[in-house]
């Protein structure tokens, strides 16, 4: 019973082990474990393909110190913005009512409050389920990042001149990927920060 | 509200932190943002947890804080009382035994005019004039139409009135005034609720080791040196749910829960307190005390916050 070399395979790998693989034959990371380096292309992969994030780029060093990072971190930038700080949720209310009475004075337009603040550049942290954490190493992820990541300064400049001034504390979201491939999002803050008024 | 003069006394009692006075209750709460638990309940009405009232139950935590502060102290009760009873004078023993007897006597006194009253007021229901202690009896003349006759004649018929009125006499004959048993006086016994006085205010320097506190303490210090309000934390599954002002007017912010620096914690236990803090608007927040920071800063006797670090969590809504 021997096959013909040009039939198909029972089992298909799927497109994310294709590009596990590939990357990893590619670039073997120096300064990480090749778990950790896969599990950020994973996140990646999610990211990309499931919430439609654009510019996702893997970070190896830190754009701070330049020292390599506990673990390889992803930044990119969503479809919608991820986080408003409820501070800023306020202005924009009042922004949006402001332009909502002018649109009514002009005649026509939409009645509904319109806010749509621009997505922000943010930091993501892989990890997957079954690791263990402490507060030592989450402080040590913190240290190495900057407040927005580095090619979210320079787009953000670029598109209104300064940053947003509600940014003021370091945020990252941790991905957290189970064995089945579901992968859950939530946002870190670094500090004491009140809660969005969901 | 009477104010307060600080340093003001904890009550340590079977390893609980206890405010018996109501004053500073409300200070701690109005002052220095500690709510406690009130515990307090009906002595025969245990059963009544509802309603609670004084004493306040104060977590370690709290007690603790209260205390680096210099806003409190705290007292061994047990050690007090026995102490503060033994070196009691004897004069001022009696004193107390006597104001003790006045008060049970002012208490039986209340107690007979109430009963005095009742029964009264039963007898006058009943158409007759009860027998005044000290005042003279009325002067049946004067009373005769106006009491007895309206009660008497109420719902009887004819015929059993007029069997009534043979066997009384004249309808017009006085009531004749009933004498209630006397009793003499007896003075009621006293349980004291409080025991300052008699015992005197106990002094300041009688130092207790501070209260032990577990390691989620320096999450509490930082939070409550940020002007937050905490309370026991059970119901949302962590160490506090911390308030951004007074528990009665503001909803909790955060849902906290204090780690050691080098514990390990499941990422799990993360994600479950992160959804169900967002799920009820509010944030799950961890922390715990740098613990090199902490060394280093050990030299200065006040505790440093900057060694604190804490982290907000939200889901992302991905």
């Amino acid at each position: 019973m021997t096959q013909p070399d040009d039939r198909k395979q029972a089992v298909l790998p799927s497109p994310l082990q294709t590009l596990l693989l590939g990357d990893l034959d590619r670039n073997s990371p120096k300064n990480h474990l090749p778990s950790l380096h896969s599990l950020a292309l994973q996140v990646q992969h999610n990211l990309q393909y499931m919430h439609s994030w654009t510019d996702l780029r893997i970070h190896t060093h830190s754009p701070i110190t330049n020292q390599p990072l506990p673990r390889p971190l992803l930044s990119g930038l969503p479809p919608l913005r991820l986080y408003v700080h409820p501070d800023e949720q306020i202005e924009l209310l009042k922004q949006a009512d402001r332009q909502r009475i002018a649109n009514k004075e002009a005649g026509g337009g939409s009645n509904a409050l319109v806010i749509k603040p621009d997505p922000e550049y943010e930091w993501i942290l892989p990890t997957r389920l079954s690791e263990k954490w402490t507060l030592r190493r989450l402080a040590d992820v913190f240290g190495a990042i900057s407040m927005v990541p580095p090619e979210g300064d320079s787009a953000m400049v670029n598109n209104h001149g300064q940053a947003n001034r509600w940014r003021s504390t370091k945020r990252i979201v941790m991905a957290t990927a189970d064995t089945d491939s579901t992968i859950v999002y939530y946002i870190i803050h670094d500090g004491v920060v009140k809660p969005r008024p969901n | 509200m009477a104010p307060v003069a600080e340093p003001f006394p904890i009550s340590h009692i079977t390893g609980r932190y206890l405010l018996f006075d109501i004053d500073a209750i409300s200070h701690a709460r109005r002052e220095h943002n500690i709510c406690g638990v009130l515990v307090g309940t009906i002595p025969n009405l245990s059963q009544q947890n509802v309603f609670l009232g004084v004493p306040l139950e104060l977590m370690p935590e709290e007690a603790r804080v209260l205390i680096e502060q210099g806003h409190a102290y705290l007292v061994d009760e047990a050690e007090a009382h026995q102490t503060g009873f033994a070196q009691m004078k004897r004069e001022d023993r009696l004193a107390y035994l006597q104001t003790l007897d006045q008060q049970g006597l002012e208490r039986a006194k209340v107690i007979q005019e109430r009963k005095e009253e009742r029964s009264e007021k039963v007898l006058r229901e009943k158409g007759l004039v009860p027998m005044k202690q000290e005042s003279s009896c009325v002067a049946p003349s004067e009373t005769s139409e106006s009491t007895s006759t309206p009660s008497l004649g109420i719902g009887i018929s004819n015929k059993e009135s007029t069997a009534e009125l043979s066997l009384f006499g004249r309808p017009s004959d006085p009531p004749k005034p009933v004498a209630l048993p006397e009793t003499k006086l007896e003075a009621q016994f006293i349980t004291p609720t409080t025991s300052y006085p008699p015992l005197a205010p106990r002094s300041v320097n009688s130092s207790l080791p501070l209260p032990k506190v577990a390691q989620n303490y320096p999450l509490f210090r930082y939070l409550h040196s940020m002007r937050y309000f905490s309370m026991p934390g059970l119901r949302f599954g962590c160490h506090y749910s911390v308030y951004p002002g007074d528990p009665l007017r503001f909803h909790s912010h955060f849902l906290a829960t204090g780690i050691g620096w080098d514990e390990e914690f499941d990422l799990l236990d993360i994600v479950g307190g992160g959804r169900l803090g967002t799920g009820v608007k509010k944030a799950y927040l961890i922390g715990g005390e740098d613990s090199d920071k902490a060394t280093q800063n050990a030299s200065g006797d006040a505790p440093n916050e900057e060694s604190v670090r804490a982290f907000s969590i939200e889901w992302a809504g991905l």
